[in-house]
């Protein structure tokens, strides 16, 4: 990585968090305010000369007279009160050049553009992250990591594709159910606890080959938050934490691109502007192609087959002014697997998002966010005598409106509304005209949610300040639906007693909860602070499931009359601590998280197809707590993290495990991670990442019986009390890059390596009959049983797998 | 299979498999396993009772020969004693021509030591079988070359529609995991009108012999647990493991019983696989 590489769009300030460049804004707008509004003012845009994207949050003043400062807003535009000229503006931001301009009393009449350069550091003052170098000491946030996109892409990935969830599993507190999977459970929460929202809209299946991957290009993201419970009150719906993605914004002066051509994909980024300096746009496209070699094979059969996942995202900006900005998010990811022209399975993300962020004032901001987003899938059984086509669909629309004012350099409140409404549609298996199976249709599933919140930050003194904020959220489960009833309103299979209709928009059930949030610092001093956060949060929607990955088949469920939502109470304390001029970080966070109302599925449940999902799921309570260390580099040669999570996580649901406390498979209460990247110079760089877990908590037999003439593993009655073995792993990657002559093409070359060592892992234990002492043995097809014992055969996947991409920019 | 294993390699990418030897746990004290079998044809009534054993235990599991064990009619005095042939380690009604009557709900009731078992069923009517044929198929999808028979019959219930096809092919019962073939009216049961194709391809002279059953629910779902808990590979897609759950309940003594009670009409029909057929 160059240093001027390291100071990518990708990883501009532009891409803090929202809240703090708003109060950042809002801060030095409010001292400028007692300037008087009519003052003459000179304007102007600060913009990065490498990548031309606008810098939010630079500084602007007069040379000698700081307190005269403004800071660059949301289009790195910025409003300056003039002075005696000729006078010397200063503009400076952090990890640019300080530039410096000689302005003359006629340049007010027109708009200033200053093109700030990246500073040429030494390599040991690389800064790779895109927040303050203070940030963790003085920030309200607990619980909360963003990774910037630049480290994510030099993190040594599987077969060379950089993904956004792996990565995320990296982070403390935030545990993998498996080899290979980017499903995420978050400090004792389920993987369908996760928000995972993209541009503020909700993506329902974020993963790619059944889990394998994230639906997420790397190229078009800006940055990645995860909010691991303790989350603003502005957001909210889930119970374990909310992942906030946003795409880049294309920059406004030429067209850019970047791409990468891998072992199993390849992906293409374009950016550039669109109509003019005031809009501008970009797209970016990914697509495998392991079906392009299949094609390659000799055997006909295998020709026909088709494997393949690919997304497209693209995000389209128009300044309209000074205050206002309109963006246009559009996302769309697929898969399919067919085999033959007789089987299909295909499933579809389809997401898009309109924003108008305005600038009412220098202390008054408002945003303004729609959204619609779809998942579905299809199941085709090409066969003539039961042949079928079944596709389900799910979507969420919504609406939220966000007041920022300012009221005083202390206190800062924002307030607003957040609609969501949830249609599941029925379960639509229709069979082929010749076909024998019968058709089978279930009832929609809708709910509106509406929500209120209001949010406030208050410094009460220099080292003391608060965030506290409410969220009410009002829910109906609305029609078109169909209630069942059951005696003593316990679902029972088969054991209805009556049903009631109820005709679109008619209200079905009800539910109503306040979710405080609050959270305090306390700055011992610049580099030392204390944190103490409470957050509740409600959540309406889950998936009935009791595997801990998810299928894309998967059934959502609604709160409903029989389905309580779930309700999650999260206390946490943090110490945070910097050392040597904030080269290093250093964390402790412990929590404590109480959840109500989560489900679990009967034993032998059949969820796909049914109308009473009820009469499957049984439901209880789960809590969890830990601690979490980490330490972190964040300049230098040597970057990376080191971290250290001890953690349990309990569920206790009648019905399950003798109604008695168990783990769920993702309790994993020892966790260390380390990752490390370095800079040998600008044309070479190296990754290294190493991963140790507890095993997952697991069930094993405890002896075996006869029935049916099957020899049958006999479970205790009390859930995963057994282990995996220990889990570890250490990937490394290498990064060579072309030297950099000033041309425009540059590219690079990536060989990593997975699981270097080639450890183990189980991915899963099967406890089966072993025939004639091979275990591949098949008696449908391979002859006659001469010997049979009982055995265990373990699967584990990716032993040293070796992987290489090529990722080039323009 | 072929298309099964390609498919499975691909999402596993480079996956491996090996036997190994894990440190199980073992019961303090073994289970009985009760299964006990009524139908309207005496070959197939009788009661299998043994005890589990440790996992890596390769010898037989041990028989429970001094059980008592008898079948009544609830509501009435009607007993059906049974009595221990060592020849089969199986109970048999003392009276082979006992024979459950549609219509009737039955009581399986076990008596081992200072423990009592009970189990309840009705015995359902039986659906119309109405013929085999077969057929030579090119390999398909999930399918490979082969002879296939199809099932014809109708279904005239509303309710109680749960069903079990076992198949002997030249005196071996399938009894692989792939090999059960359960169905209900889920999907309807126009495809058992239109044809049900068994899923297994045969060879030409193969005798196959077919056998119906229409089954209780709990005694159905106990099925389709353990056909779920055979296909459990104890991997990320699969629910935590979970032994079936038996409809056998414990009257007194210790806690644990395994097995299922299955009160049913049997339907039997034998073919020989012939090319002229076809």
């Amino acid at each position: 990585m160059s240093v001027r590489q390291g100071y990518s769009p990708i990883q501009m300030p532009l891409l803090s968090v929202f809240r703090v460049i708003t109060f950042w804004i809002s801060f030095t707008f409010c001292l400028g305010f007692s300037f008087g509004q009519n003052a003459p003012k000179i304007r102007g845009e600060v913009f990065d000369a490498v990548s031309s994207q606008p810098l939010i949050g630079a500084n602007v003043y007069w040379e000698g007279n700081t307190a005269s400062g403004v800071v660059t807003g949301l289009d790195g535009d910025f409003e300056i009160i003039s002075v005696t000229f000729p006078a010397k503006l200063v503009i400076s931001y952090i990890g640019y050049e300080r530039s410096v301009r000689v302005i003359q009393a006629k340049d007010g009449e027109k708009g200033l553009r200053f093109f700030l350069k990246p500073e040429e550091m030494s390599l040991e003052e690389i800064i790779i992250q895109e927040r303050r170098p203070d940030e963790q000491i003085k920030n309200l946030e607990m619980g909360k990591a963003s990774v910037p996109i630049e480290t994510i892409k030099n993190i040594p990935a599987l077969f060379g594709e950089v993904d956004l969830f792996r990565s995320l599993q990296l982070l403390p507190g935030v545990q993998t159910a498996g080899e290979g999977t980017t499903g995420l459970f978050v400090r004792g929460g389920s993987a369908d606890q996760n928000l995972v929202q993209l541009d503020g809209a909700p993506v329902y299946n974020a993963s790619h080959f059944f889990g394998i991957f994230s639906v997420f290009n790397p190229d078009a993201l800006s940055k990645v938050d995860l909010y691991k419970g303790n989350m603003p009150a502005s957001f909210g719906g889930r119970a374990s934490s909310l992942i906030d993605v946003s795409l880049q914004e294309g920059n406004r002066n030429q067209i850019h691109g970047q791409g990468g051509i891998g072992t199993i994909s390849s992906r293409l980024t374009l950016d550039g502007p669109l109509f003019g300096k005031n809009s501008s746009f970009i797209v970016s496209g990914r697509r495998t192609y392991a079906d392009l070699f299949l094609k390659l094979s000799r055997d006909e059969n295998l020709r026909n087959n088709k494997l393949n996942f690919y997304d497209l995202s693209g995000r389209f900006s128009f300044f309209l002014g000074e205050r206002d900005k309109l963006s246009f998010s559009i996302y769309e990811g697929s898969d399919f697997l067919g085999l033959d022209d007789q089987f299909g399975l295909g499933w579809n993300n389809w997401v898009n998002s309109v924003n108008w962020n305005r600038v009412n004032s220098e202390t008054s901001f408002f945003d303004l966010q729609a959204y619609y987003s779809r998942y579905q899938y299809i199941v085709d059984i090409n066969d003539p005598e039961n042949g079928f086509e079944w596709t389900n669909r799910l979507s969420e629309s919504g609406i939220k409106a966000n007041w920022i004012r300012v009221l005083s350099d202390k206190s800062t409140i924002n307030w607003g509304i957040h609609s969501q409404f949830y249609q599941f549609s029925p379960v639509d298996l229709a069979p082929d005209p010749e076909s024998g199976i019968g058709e089978i249709v279930t009832n929609p599933k809708n709910g509106l949610l509406n929500n209120l919140f209001f949010g406030l930050n208050q410094n009460f003194s220099p080292r003391l300040s608060m965030e506290a904020g409410l969220r009410w959220g009002l829910y109906t489960q609305v029609g078109e639906g169909v209630e069942y009833s059951y005696p003593d309103d316990r679902p029972e299979r088969d054991g209805e007693i009556g049903t009631e209709s109820f005709d679109a928009w008619e209200p079905m059930q009800f539910y109503q909860g306040l979710e405080p949030r609050l959270a305090f610092r306390y700055l011992i001093d610049e580099q030392f602070s204390v944190k103490a956060a409470y957050n509740r949060n409600f959540q309406y929607v889950q998936i009935a499931t009791n595997s801990s990955a998810g299928l894309p088949i998967d059934r959502w469920m609604l709160a409903d009359r029989y389905t309580r939502p779930i309700q999650s109470d999260q206390i946490s304390l943090g110490l945070f601590r910097n050392f040597d001029n904030n080269r290093w970080e250093l964390s402790v966070e412990g929590y404590y998280k109480d959840l109500r109302n989560v489900i679990d599925l009967r034993n032998g449940a059949q969820v796909l197809f049914t109308d009473q999902v009820e009469t499957e799921v049984l439901s209880g309570d789960g809590w969890a707590y830990g601690v979490e260390t980490l330490l972190r580099k964040n300049t230098g040669k040597t970057t990376g993290w080191l971290s250290y999570t001890w953690s349990r996580t309990w569920r206790q649901i009648e019905g399950v495990s003798l109604n008695q406390k168990y783990n769920p498979r993702f309790d994993r209460p020892h966790d260390v991670t380390l990752v490390l990247n370095h800079e040998f110079n600008p044309r070479w760089s190296a990754g290294l990442t190493f991963v140790y877990t507890s095993g997952l908590a697991v069930t094993f037999p405890v002896g075996s019986y006869v029935v049916d003439n099957q020899n049958v593993p006999l479970y205790p009655e009390l859930r995963n009390l057994d282990r995996f073995p220990d889990y570890h792993r250490m990937d490394a990657s290498i990064t060579w890059r072309n030297a950099d002559k000033g041309r425009k093409w540059k590219g690079s070359w990536n060989f990593s390596v997975y699981n270097l060592y080639g450890r183990k892992n189980p991915f899963a234990y099967e406890f089966r009959d072993i025939y004639n002492n091979d275990i591949n043995f098949n008696p449908s097809e391979d002859g006659d049983i001469i010997s049979s014992r009982p055995g265990v055969v373990m699967t584990y996947l990716f032993t040293v797998l070796p992987s290489i991409t090529y990722n080039f920019q323009f | 299979m072929r298309y099964t294993l390609f498919v499975l390699v691909l999402f596993l990418f480079s996956s491996c498999q090996e036997e190994v030897v894990l440190p199980l746990g073992s019961k303090e004290e073994l289970i009985p396993t009760i299964e006990a079998f009524w139908t309207d044809q005496g070959t197939y009534n009788e009661v299998r009772i043994s005890l589990s054993k440790d996992y890596y235990d390769s010898l037989q599991t041990e028989i429970i020969r001094d059980a008592e064990v008898m079948i009544t009619i609830p509501g009435t005095d009607k007993v059906i004693p049974f009595q221990f042939l060592p020849g089969l380690n199986t109970y048999r009604p003392i009276n082979p021509l006992e024979r459950a009557v549609v219509g009737q709900r039955y009581q399986l009731n076990v008596k081992w030591g200072e423990n009592i078992y009970q189990s309840e069923g009705v015995m359902l009517e039986a659906p119309i079988l109405d013929s085999l044929t077969w057929q030579f198929e090119e390999e398909r999808i999930f399918r490979e070359e082969g002879y296939y028979i199809k099932v014809y019959g109708k279904v005239p219930f509303e309710e109680d529609n749960n069903y079990r096809i076992r198949v002997i092919e030249n005196d071996t019962l399938k009894n692989q995991r792939d090999d059960y073939l359960l169905f209900d009216d889920t999907f309807g049961l126009q495809f058992f009108e239109q044809g049900l194709e068994l899923g297994y391809a045969f060879e030409e002279n193969d005798r196959v012999r077919l056998e119906l059953f229409r089954l209780n629910r709990d005694a159905y779902d106990y099925l389709n647990e353990l056909v779920n808990l055979l296909f459990n590979d104890g991997g990320l897609f699969s629910p935590p493991p979970q032994n079936p759950t038996t409809n056998i309940r414990v009257v007194q003594g210790k806690p644990e019983v395994l097995g299922y009670f299955m009160v049913s009409p049997v339907l039997v029909r034998t073919v020989v696989i012939q090319a002229k057929y076809d």
